[in-house]
């Protein structure tokens, strides 16, 4: 009975860690007593576990995730300053919008990855190239996510502002801004992706460092255990960043996060 | 003698003039709308007015220019002898759908008014908790809108409006997202509250009963394009209390209301059918 209650109440933590387990437990029962491993093409969670205690505790991933995280940082804070404004400006001020259209919507919908050659032609190999990379991915989503947020603020909410005596910037920073906040916090969702996607192909591409370039490293001289090691330490961080976002979200609008438990 | 010519004018110059006010809309791919046509309005310091009317008669319409909102294409609209240009300290509205802003606390949606009027934080906390007891919802200062029901809501527009000690209160049908028995107690106690403070209060309302209860005057519009069909004084005592509205002058109030309404409604559905 008691043990019922507590599953009840821990259903979800519960079930989501045995489908981990068990998954990691397949995966090595598998390799180990089904298909004979062949350390050249696979590798299982025993030996990828011994490479990142190596490579996170003693090794050099520490290095190439700061690397990583420099790019990923300037690139996307210029997406945020860049793109926000844009966006505001764009959904408020409709001959903006129509001017801007054409250009965004043909670069949103393209897979800008594509202009990773060119970024590497024309800023080289770097810090900066790769900043440039990330900038071009995920100044998307804020721009367009802000937009929508924008041109759905509530028309009555506008003229309540205006009727108080409010002028053109009371309407940006009480009204379209506020309400536009969680269209823009579901874009920096989607943006982040994409900021890691840059990363990640800038380095394969051309770099030295950083950690997409060791996890390309590692796989060309089939270093498998070390490369898994290096995807997890990427798909940590990246779920890190996205439960930050979330904890960002319910601190900068108060009155959605409240709403969503209800 | 000066001072005698001054109180002669206050008398003889009513404080809202709106003269032959006509507002035309053109919505897109569609025939333009006359929503309102010369219409004329007086209303005196601290009275309370009703404007009742079919649907679309522009009743809303006439609220929004008198706020400021929106402009006539012909007339004019004096309030105190000035020209309204533009919204102003001196009226403010409290809106139908409460208009309330979702990412504040009632606290700070009933200091809306002050922060855009400049008042210093302190001096705005300390007046909009006075408006929140007014309305009756201390200890609710800290709520966001989507935490209160529809009544507490209204009560939140009605203490936002009253916040910036406007002289002319504007209501849009503000009671008419509200069940029936809420909407008893809000208007028994938007009558305290006028009879404390003594705004002027101009009220758009789609209920008989509700403009015969609160005001001074009910002034009847006839269908698009709206202009006024008729002004019956309501002569029943004050304060008022909601007995009053079990006796038979008080029905027989509602009737002659009825009777001017009666036409404009019948018509409006002649054109419909």
């Amino acid at each position: 009975m008691a043990l019922k209650t507590i599953y009840t109440k821990y259903q979800r933590a519960i079930l989501g860690c045995a489908s981990v387990l068990g998954s990691i437990l397949i995966w090595e029962f598998t390799l180990t007593y089904v298909i004979p491993l062949n350390p050249f093409f696979f590798t299982k969670p025993s030996l990828i576990g011994v490479a990142f205690k190596e490579q996170v505790i003693y090794g050099a991933l520490w290095g190439d995730l700061a690397v990583s995280s420099k790019a990923f940082l300037w690139g996307f804070s210029f997406a945020i300053l860049l793109g926000i404004p844009l966006g505001a400006l764009m959904g408020w001020r409709r001959r903006a919008g129509y001017t801007l259209d054409p250009f965004l919507t043909a670069l949103y919908a393209s897979p800008l990855v594509a202009l990773a050659p060119l970024i590497i032609v024309v800023f080289g190999v770097g810090l900066f190239a790769k900043s440039v990379l990330v900038f071009a991915l995920s100044v998307f989503p804020f721009i367009f996510n802000t937009f929508a947020g924008v041109r759905s603020t509530d028309r009555l909410l506008i003229n309540v502002v205006k009727a108080f005596g409010g002028g053109e910037k009371d309407l940006y920073f009480k009204v379209i801004l506020p309400s536009a906040l969680p269209y823009i916090v579901a874009g920096a969702r989607i943006a982040l992706g994409r900021a890691l996607v840059g990363i990640i192909v800038g380095e394969f591409y051309a770099a030295s460092e950083g950690i997409g370039y060791a996890i390309s490293r590692f796989g060309d001289t089939y270093r498998l255990p070390e490369m898994f090691a290096g995807i997890f330490v990427l798909m940590i961080a990246a779920v890190a960043l996205t439960e930050g976002m979330r904890k960002l979200e319910a601190l900068l609008a108060p009155w959605k996060a409240t709403q969503e438990t209800r | 003698m000066a001072t005698n010519n001054a109180a002669a004018l206050l008398i003889i110059t009513p404080f809202i003039q709106a003269r032959n006010v006509g507002l035309s809309f053109e919505p897109k791919n569609r025939q333009p709308v006359t929503a309102l046509s010369n219409f004329n309005l007086e209303i005196t310091k601290g009275e309370f007015v009703s404007i009742v009317g079919p649907s679309g008669c522009g009743k809303s319409t006439f609220l929004n220019i008198l706020l400021g909102l929106l402009r006539p294409d012909t007339g004019q609209i004096e309030l105190d002898g000035t020209p309204i240009a533009g919204p102003g300290q001196e009226r403010a509205m409290v809106f139908q759908e409460f208009g309330l802003l979702p990412w504040r606390t009632v606290q700070a949606n009933v200091e809306l008014g002050l922060e855009l009027k400049g008042i210093p934080a302190t001096e705005r906390a300390a007046r909009a908790r006075e408006l929140i007891k007014l309305v009756g919802l201390s200890h609710f200062e800290n709520h966001y809108p989507h935490e209160l029901s529809g009544g507490m809501k209204q009560r939140v527009g009605l203490a936002r409006a009253l916040a910036t000690d406007p002289e002319v209160l504007l209501m849009d049908e503000p009671f008419a997202a509200l069940d029936a028995q809420t909407r008893d107690l809000m208007q028994a106690e938007l009558l305290q509250i006028w009879e404390r403070t003594k705004k002027t209060v101009l009220f758009v309302t789609h209920s008989i009963e509700e403009a015969a209860y609160l005001s001074d005057r009910v002034i009847v519009m006839t269908a698009r394009p709206g202009r006024t069909k008729d002004v019956l004084k309501i002569q029943l005592p004050r304060p008022r209390d909601y007995e009053m509205r079990l006796t038979p002058e008080f029905n027989d109030i509602k009737a002659a209301i009825w009777n001017t309404l009666k036409d404009e409604l019948i018509d409006r559905s002649g054109d419909g059918a």
